[in-house]
């Protein structure tokens, strides 16, 4: 498609963009679901189309189509040069300029053994039929339910400044759940995991095993304790922690956020620019990083939607608020270069500042030691809900499973966990982070953000750790 | 747009393919123009066109699906054949019950040209208005103006042949003031509806009264909701509740108390897609007729949405609220169109009513910790004000509530005479809804 994406730059520079880049991008999915009362479902699905930015006159214009024919990108042009115009009616002073980025040709493809799309469903229906029945063995599970990713995007890239990226990222992954009712109760338990990389990884995660361990749990669940109200010691596994870090740092330091470009829906950010390179957003045992090119990371790549290299990224360090996430436009108001965070999601949207993997580095301390250290308290893991507030202030977040910790060793079940708190003061409690053995890239598949909605795939690096003094078991 | 001709003759194609099988295919299409708005001027703005053409192959009781965005001859092809392979690798869906029969179906006017002829300039032009009133004010305001046509299309091997257009318009602005925030927006069918300046006052109204916002300690307090709120309450009831999969798998209320008290008797909530009052919509994904449904009435489980499959496990006819459409997802059945039965009330007389209490304008990030009692947790935002003596007395940091659901909605208080149509955070719902106060909802956190 090189040839039509030129053709479109050309055209669009041609009705008066001074800056332009075209995006093909090709989509194929193959979601498989199977439940204990269903059927297997299969849809594969295509997608593919254009979508052009323009800058005219120092003003944004963006049009998609899915028609590449000569006349079909000639309206594109002019629609989106159209569209940049009347933008430039109400453009910030004089307009956008980006950060230099020099001419490149390059490609990229996600590292991986087994394409997911080439696996036959058959055997995918297999495994989660295997996963179903384990499950459904457990006496007291009522429902069971198992899906599996496989995503591969086929994406070119051409900018008026002269970049030429071709990219392929193939993602794939696995949820699976257990549902367990009675007595007017409802409990679930369930994982999830997603990586940028092929079926190797779905096979990898031994689905089956780890499905038999959460149907005990959830029947168990059924009969557990509520968690108590009250303020103590919270350990969270690394699934909790991955959810805790998208939510409350993760997404305050997209740059775009904070300057309010999201204000109507999304919201905006407590990192304020006042606050960068000074705010102690954590303890020093809080050292956060965006690395977009972590080795299987769900929010790895080659090049950002804006054709600039994928990076990694001081975020925080030594519980320091050191950057932002940028893009080319909004870098330059810290005398920076972009880095590398615009993506879109398809060819039918524009690019956004969006998450890459944003990680926890590891600490020194094992669970078992923290458990250990722990008097008393309580352990969680897997994430059931998640609400915080427009700045991402506030939060509140619901668990499928918490222990009582009592004298260092864990105790008896809870259900209905859930923890509150500020953000900044839940980082600066945080006294211990587990290493690098429990350390792991968690794949976040659903994160939302813009209008119309982008939900993209990002990663997040996380161990184990414990937070002092948290508001537990609130709502109940 | 493609027209109505061009989808059908597009899935009669798909239809046509269809040899010792049956065949369903659903068509999709949007050209959505957006504008988005921050620190009064434009920053992103975009047109886009898109359609996604699905096919549900079906033989006896097992059925596979594939969807593509293009429409030539050769990609219908591949996703009959897509689709077909699938099916041929599913097992038997012992609860499928077939391709539905066509319905009658009532005309619903939903296409209103003024919406699909705006061009980008028009809306410019409308969020200049908000803009330059803040400028004046010196004000920053923030905001999205949308308009975009929608076709659906369905057709089956069974007869059924359904086409339908609409439009929509939504227009919403956040006004800051330092550090306040005030809100409003406008949901419609028709453009010329939207009143840019009416917006504007409002949302500046909001973001200007009681420049000092004042600490206050979580607890219970006498709430009043204005309808951007309960928006965010409602909706939990609709995607956990009021759709007949989660009462056949026994995770909601309704399962559990169906024909019981479970709210107060001035609580009565249903969905009628027909009702022009919202979004309606004449048909649901699967071709099949909107009907209505009475979900809570006078404080009573009264009844729950249906799709084929649920409708046919049920023994009962669909209710048209598919979701998931030809593609067979297990989404299961959804309201689309719900409303909240009006009251006796005013904003003003709630307010005037109220010994201590607060009024919140709307909420953020709403979740919902535990399914089964309609738990919900959410925070404050664009506006929250304490109440003392009947009067609105000072402007109060964001509080966060963590409540029940069920349990609030047996303390509905007085409800308002009008409602309006109101659309979410999450944008899950458009629903028709009225101002409602409830005693002693639960606050348990407040915003540093």
């Amino acid at each position: 498609m090189l040839v039509e994406l030129e053709r479109i730059l050309g055209l669009s520079q041609k009705l008066g963009a001074e800056y332009a880049d075209a995006r093909y991008v090709s989509t194929s999915q193959e979601p498989v679901s199977l439940s204990s009362d269903g059927a297997p479902q299969v849809c594969t699905s295509k997608s593919a189309g254009l979508g052009l930015r323009v800058l005219v006159d120092g003003a944004w214009g963006f049009c998609a189509t899915p028609h590449l024919d000569p006349r079909s990108l000639e309206k594109t042009a002019e629609e989106a040069v159209r569209v940049a115009a009347a933008s430039a009616h109400f453009k910030k002073g004089d307009g956008v300029s980006l950060a230099p980025l020099e001419p490149l040709k390059a490609r990229w493809q996600t590292p991986h053994k087994v394409d997911p799309l080439t696996v036959k469903v058959e055997d995918k229906v297999g495994l989660l039929s295997d996963v179903i029945s384990a499950a459904m063995k457990v006496p007291g599970v009522s429902r069971a339910q198992a899906s599996m990713m496989s995503f591969r995007e086929d994406k070119e890239f051409m900018s008026t400044d002269g970049r030429q990226i071709e990219q392929t990222s193939i993602h794939s992954g696995a949820a699976i759940s257990a549902m367990a009712r009675g007595e007017g109760d409802v409990q679930s338990r369930s994982f999830s995991d997603y990586a940028d990389g092929g079926y190797e990884f779905v096979e990898s995660l031994d689905l089956v095993g780890r499905v038999e361990r959460l149907a005990t749990e959830v029947v168990e669940l059924l009969k557990a304790p509520q968690c108590p109200a009250k303020v103590t010691d919270l350990v969270m596994g690394g699934s909790m922690v991955a959810l805790q870090i998208h939510e409350s740092c993760g997404h305050p330091v997209e740059l775009d956020r904070v300057l309010g470009q999201e204000a109507t829906f999304a919201g905006t950010s407590f990192l304020t620019p006042d606050k960068r390179g000074t705010l102690r957003y954590g303890s020093p045992a809080v050292h956060m990083v965006a690395d977009a090119t972590a080795r299987g990371g769900l929010g790895s790549f080659g090049f950002d939607d804006e054709g600039v290299e994928a990076q990694r990224t001081d975020l925080i360090v030594d519980g320091i608020f050191r950057d932002y996430l940028t893009s080319r436009e909004l870098a330059p108001m810290f005398g920076q270069e972009s880095n590398g965070t615009m993506r879109a999601v398809g060819w039918q949207n524009i690019p956004l500042i969006r998450m890459t993997n944003i990680n926890l580095e590891p600490g020194d301390w094992t669970l078992d030691e923290i458990i250990k250290d722990t008097k008393e308290g309580i352990f969680v893991e897997e994430p059931r809900s998640w609400s915080l507030d427009d700045k991402r202030l506030n939060f509140h977040f619901g668990q499928e499973i918490a222990y009582e910790i009592k004298d260092g060793s864990l105790g008896k079940k809870l259900k209905n966990a859930a923890h509150t708190g500020i953000t900044p003061e839940f980082w600066n409690s945080c006294d211990a982070v587990a290493g690098s053995r429990e350390w792991h890239i968690w794949g976040t598949p659903g994160c939302a953000k813009g209008e119309p909605v982008q939900v993209i795939h990002v990663g997040h690096g996380a161990s184990p750790a414990r937070f002092r003094k948290v508001k537990v078991g609130v709502g109940h | 747009m493609i027209g109505k001709e061009d989808c059908l003759k597009a899935l009669d194609k798909v239809v046509s393919y269809a040899k010792n099988f049956e065949v369903a295919a659903s068509l999709r299409a949007e050209d959505l123009s957006l504008t988005r708005y921050y620190q009064n001027h434009i920053h992103q703005n975009l047109k886009r066109h898109n359609r996604t053409l699905t096919v549900r192959v079906v033989r006896g009781k097992t059925s596979g699906a594939a969807s593509t965005n293009l429409l030539d001859d050769g990609s219908l092809r591949w996703a009959v054949q897509a689709a077909y392979e699938n099916m041929e690798l599913a097992g038997e869906d012992k609860d499928f019950p077939g391709l539905p029969k066509p319905e009658i179906l009532q005309e619903v006017q939903t296409y209103v040209p003024s919406t699909a002829n705006l061009k980008p300039k028009d809306r410019a032009e409308g969020c200049g208005v908000l803009i330059s009133l803040a400028k004046e004010r010196g004000l920053q305001a923030s905001g999205t103006y949308s308009s975009a046509v929608y076709e659906t299309a369905v057709a089956n091997t069974s007869g059924v042949r359904a086409h339908s257009a609409s439009t929509e318009g939504f227009f919403r602005t956040i006004v800051e003031s330092g550090d306040n925030t005030g809100y409003a927006d406008l949901l419609t069918r028709d453009v010329r509806d939207i009143d840019y300046r009416a917006i504007a006052e409002e949302a500046l109204a909001k973001a200007t009264l009681f420049p000092q916002a004042i600490d206050l300690a979580p607890g219970r307090y006498d709430t009043i909701f204005e309808e951007y709120a309960l928006a965010d309450l409602i909706r939990f009831f609709g995607y956990i509740a009021f759709g007949a999969e989660a009462k056949q798998q026994g995770r909601s209320f309704m399962a559990l108390r169906m024909g019981e008290k479970v709210m107060g008797d001035n609580v009565t909530i249903w969905d009628d897609g027909l009702d022009m009052r919202g979004l309606a919509t004449p048909f649901d994904a699967e071709g099949m007729a909107k009907r209505k449904v009475v979900f809570i009435e006078k404080g009573v489980a009264k009844g729950v949405v249906y799709d084929t499959r649920t409708a046919a496990k049920d023994g009962v006819r669909t209710t048209g609220h598919s979701a998931g459409g030809v593609g067979g997802s297990r989404s299961g059945p959804m309201p689309g169109n719900m409303f909240l039965a009006t009251g006796d009330s005013t904003r003003g007389q709630m307010i005037a009513s109220t010994g201590k209490g607060l009024l919140v304008t709307r909420f953020h990030y709403t979740h919902c910790p535990e399914p089964m009692r309609v738990v919900a947790t959410g925070t404050t935002r664009d506006g929250t004000f304490l109440i003392e003596d009947g009067r609105i007395v000072a402007r109060v940091k964001n509080l966060r509530f963590t409540e029940s659901m069920v349990d609030a909605f047996g303390r509905v208080e007085a409800i308002s005479k009008t409602a309006r149509i109101t659309r979410d955070w999450w944008s899950t719902f458009s629903s028709v809804l009225p101002c409602v106060k409830i005693r002693e909802f639960t606050f348990t956190g407040a915003t540093a």
